[in-house]
């Protein structure tokens, strides 16, 4: 049967090209397919697949042609040499693409058993993430947290007007607030470098030692009295609440204190007292003196009567008119003091009055070998609204004592200035022995002397004191760091405006 | 002796026990050797058969393989799908074809000029002569299989691109 060759030879030449064609196609995308994720195996076996199918299209197809060519042109004995080895490979073409499709089923696992371990891996990734960011936030809260609290307690440590002090367990101060500083007078560099402890504040040693002993068995002190010395030889009187830290999260045993200045608590508080002490004494003293006043002028007078006349007891009677005269003085020296005493008050100059007690001193026997140093804060006039006598009175007084604390030989100061809150001071410092602790607190007490029996009346500085009071200043002694001792008389400044 | 070293030797026993059998036998009873086998007559279009049925068969799996895996929801799959199906026809077209002409030598085929050609068949069939001449055509159905797995391939990588663009705004 004779049938037309063209279709098989068009279909033949035209289907290889395009198998030729597509095959390429394919494996182009198959290539690209892979590249978008290298690691999919199912993309992996559609290219293997595509090179496969167009190792077996390239094959093929080079087949059919040649052996279309070499038909057509009359060398089918050439076509016979050479189609064994085109069928080879055209066999081994296909028989490899079915080999390799029916790993499909395998690649699909293997794919999915990657999906899921990546899946899995993201999921954890994810998880991770989110406790991260958990742990994230949780470390910026507490770091917040922390910060906010060690800030406070920063302000606490800082701001705090009373001392705080941290020392290790040497009791050397690790850390010091700005008030321990202003306290102690000491820089706060060279208490950290000097390893300064808190020990060498006190001004008693063995008041030291019993606190130490007291906070290491007790583990804590509470309110514990002291005297420290500060850096320029002041004492301050202190109250002391101390605890121990036994050291946690790796840190080291400390102590804290926390120190309260009552200095001048204290100081009020005596003068509280000597105030009462001395009013009390007043009131009585100006009862006793106003009973006895009226006897010693009786007496006085009728002794001096008796020494107008002639007769064997004028020594006698001398000798009485003189000791009464003594009576009267203390008895118009207590009247003075519990306020009974003549009192006519007009603006009077301070500078004035202290100048001329010591021009009249000046020429006393007692202040010959006595060096006196006058100081005054500003050429202008400290005008006060009191007594001339009584002040001049009270000033002098002041400089008896320094003399004889001086010995008759020695310098005494005296100074005068006035504070912006209209307040004249007048201090009168000696470089002298001082006073003793024990009798500071009763310097002001009338009748009381440190000096020979005989030699004083004890009643100086009470008088001073009373005199200085109702002026409406004050009066404080205190030792000088040096030597010797300080009077200082606080009054307030004379204005028109205040006093009319 | 101890219980491991006689299981060693057990073993050795037993995987050298048939060398030294196969070495004594050649020894002993010599006979003509003969040292590769010939390949001769129809061997190679059996081969030729053998691999388009592998290939038919593997087209055939491949497509239970993507329905049973629910890939025909993908249209990719789908064409893929379909590709394999045209390879599977093709290959029973290659059967049929090499059946006829190179087993059991029913058809022949000569050109007579470069427009005709004489199917000739054993019993003058002309039935076989133009079933013969169609499946000679067989390219009908390869390049088709070659078409959809082109396109096949396309649409998954046209689906996995907008896939990665979606993930890259998102």
């Amino acid at each position: 049967m004779t049938l037309s060759f063209i279709p098989i030879l068009l279909i033949d030449v035209l289907g290889s090209v395009a198998m030729v064609i597509l095959a390429l196609l394919s494996l182009y995308k198959a290539r690209k397919l892979r590249g978008m994720d290298p690691a999919n195996a199912v993309f992996l076996y559609l290219m293997w697949i595509s090179t496969g199918f167009t190792v077996f299209a390239v094959s093929r197809s080079f087949g059919h042609i040649v052996r279309q060519f070499l038909t057509l042109t009359g060398n089918g004995l050439a076509w016979q040499s050479i189609s064994a080895y085109s069928g080879s490979v055209n066999t081994a073409s296909f028989m490899l693409v079915g080999l390799i499709t029916l790993f499909f089923n395998q690649s699909w696992k293997i794919n999915e058993k990657i999906l899921s371990g990546r899946e899995k891996l993201e999921t954890a990734h994810l998880k991770l993430m989110d406790l991260n960011q958990t742990l994230e936030q949780k470390v910026v809260e507490r770091t917040e947290r922390l910060t906010s609290s060690e800030h406070k307690c920063r302000r606490i440590f800082e701001q705090s007007l009373d001392t705080i002090i941290v020392a290790d367990s040497g009791f050397k101060i690790q850390e010091i607030n700005a008030s321990g500083i202003e306290l102690t007078g000491y820089n706060r560099d060279a208490m950290i470098m000097e390893e300064m402890t808190l020990g060498r504040f006190f001004q008693d040693p063995q008041e030291w030692e019993r606190i130490c002993a007291k906070i290491n068995e007790e583990a804590y002190i509470l309110n514990e009295e002291a005297d420290f010395l500060r850096s320029d030889g002041k004492s301050v009187f202190v109250l002391i609440t101390g605890g121990v830290d036994y050291g946690a999260f790796g840190c080291a045993k400390s102590y804290h204190f926390i120190i309260k200045n009552v200095n001048d608590k204290r100081n009020m508080e005596r003068q509280i007292a000597q105030a009462d002490k001395l009013a009390a004494l007043g009131e009585l003293s100006a009862g006793v003196a106003h009973e006895i006043n009226n006897p010693l002028g009786i007496i006085l007078g009728y002794t001096q009567l008796m020494l107008k006349e002639q007769s064997d007891f004028e020594d006698d009677l001398k000798i009485i008119e003189k000791h009464v005269k003594n009576c009267k003085t203390v008895v118009s020296d207590l009247l003075a003091f519990s306020r009974k005493g003549s009192l006519e008050m007009q603006p009077v100059e301070m500078n004035k009055i202290i100048n001329d007690v010591i021009g009249f001193l000046s020429n006393h026997a007692d202040f010959r070998n006595v060096d006196i140093h006058r100081t005054s804060g500003s050429d202008a006039t400290f005008l006060v609204y009191g007594n001339e006598q009584e002040l001049g009175q009270v000033v002098i007084n002041l400089m008896i004592n320094a003399a004889h604390a001086v010995k008759h030989s020695g310098q005494i100061d005296i100074e005068t200035f006035k504070t912006e809150r209209d307040q004249i001071f007048i201090n009168v410092k000696d470089n002298g022995t001082g006073i003793r602790k024990k009798d500071i607190i009763k310097i002001f007490d009338p009748f009381f002397t440190t000096k020979p029996l005989g030699q004083g009346t004890g009643l100086g500085l009470s008088v001073g004191y009373g005199i200085i009071k109702r002026h409406g200043g004050i009066i404080t002694v205190r030792n000088r760091s040096s030597s010797g001792a300080e009077f200082s008389i606080k009054l307030p400044a004379y204005s028109e405006e205040n006093y009319i | 002796m101890r219980p491991e070293t006689l299981h060693r030797a057990y073993a050795l026993g037993r995987h050298c026990c048939l060398p030294a059998a196969m070495t004594a036998m050649a020894v002993l009873f010599p006979e003509n050797g003969f040292a590769t086998q010939m390949h001769q007559g129809s061997e190679g279009i059996i081969t030729h058969q053998t691999g388009h049925l592998l290939f038919l068969f593997s087209m055939i799996v491949l497509i239970f393989t993507v329905t049973g895996k629910g890939l025909v929801r993908e249209k990719g799959w789908r064409l893929i799908q379909v590709s394999a199906f045209f390879f599977a026809l093709w290959n029973i077209d290659a059967l049929a074809v090499h059946f006829l002409d190179n087993q059991i030598y029913a058809v022949k085929l000569e050109l007579i000029s470069f427009t005709d050609v004489r199917v000739m068949t054993n019993e003058d069939s002309p039935f076989l002569a133009y079933v013969y001449y169609f499946l000679k055509l067989d390219h009908i159905l390869c390049v088709p299989a070659m078409f959809f797995l082109y396109r096949g391939l396309s649409c998954l990588l046209a689906d996995e691109q907008k896939a990665s663009e979606k993930e890259e705004t998102e």
